[in-house]
């Protein structure tokens, strides 16, 4: 097992990046081109605790080394599924998630958090653990670690800056959507 | 917003997710997230992707003859992530131990 951890803060506030993550994948990010379609199966708020539990499935096209492919002989399509939970009471939002393609060769588990740091600032504290499941030797295994984790990485990278274009964005068009309610409001009022 | 694996599910997608992310960030975040008044539109989605299901599946084996999904289809696979996601409910979720819960 390998296991790739990264951290990074984002400076802009919890409900602005818990916000931005829905839209992660928009168009805005031009970085994370690998995720060609989220989709939500299921989210409810639980009644107790008011935590928004979400199930997501979400479809990658990365094409693998050439060598993995013909070890798997799959395809570049693969499929996430996401189980997120906002808890609104302790600010913090979980994501884990695992793959469901290629899972016969390979188990990835990815827990994501994001936490405030300050009323500015966003920590984002991600972690994958990545099982080479084939039989065979050891050698194979760590290879086929390796490039996953070395892929982990790259998006990792891609997925930062893809994501602050998106927080950019969506901060730019809230303030002007509040600004367009409070001049109706102004109009309605004079 | 981002696509929909199902692309005849794009505009029903598009409508949750606009009328989701309203209610996260002016109602939930503000802790008035009480009443889900997306459902009706969460619906309309997710019949469309339940529609779509069997097409895409072999739509994605026409793609990856040797996959996965050509053996067990994308529902059992779903099935069985679920199943695998447990775990994390009962951290997450700020779930009790049911023996505890019986004893208070």
């Amino acid at each position: 097992m390998k296991v790739f951890s990264n951290d990074c803060t984002f400076n802009y506030s919890w409900e602005e990046v818990s916000t931005g993550n829905w839209v992660k994948y928009c168009p805005w990010n031009d970085q994370s081109t690998h995720v060609i379609a989220v989709d939500t199966l299921s989210r409810q708020v639980d009644p107790k605790t008011g935590i928004l539990r979400t199930e997501r499935l979400i479809t990658c096209k990365q094409s693998a080394p050439q060598w993995l492919n013909s070890l798997m002989g799959s395809s570049d399509v693969s499929l996430v599924f996401e189980t997120s939970y906002v808890d609104l009471a302790s600010k913090k939002v979980t994501m884990t998630s695992s793959n469901m393609t290629w899972s016969n060769l390979l188990s990835v588990h990815e827990t994501v958090v994001y936490q405030p740091l300050s009323e500015r600032q966003t920590r984002f504290s991600q972690e994958a653990k990545i099982t080479a499941l084939c039989g065979g030797w050891q050698k194979v295994k760590n290879a086929v670690e390796e490039a996953t984790v070395c892929r982990f990485s790259e998006n990792a990278r891609k997925g930062k800056e893809g994501f602050e274009s998106v927080l950019e964005m969506s901060r730019r068009v809230f303030s002007e959507e509040r600004q367009k309610e409070q001049n109706q409001r102004k109009m309605v009022a004079a | 917003m981002s696509s929909s694996l199902a692309p005849e599910c794009n505009e029903v997608k598009e409508r949750y997710d606009s009328c989701f992310l309203k209610w996260y960030s002016e109602k939930y975040l503000r802790g008035k997230g009480q009443k889900d008044e997306c459902a009706a539109l969460f619906n309309d989605y997710k019949h469309c992707l339940t529609v779509s299901f069997p097409t895409l599946t072999s739509r994605i084996i026409s793609d990856d003859p040797k996959g996965a999904l050509k053996e067990r289809g994308i529902d059992k696979m779903l099935e069985e992530a679920r199943e695998d996601h447990k775990d994390s409910d009962a951290v997450h979720m700020r779930r009790t131990c049911k023996f505890i819960a019986e004893q208070n």
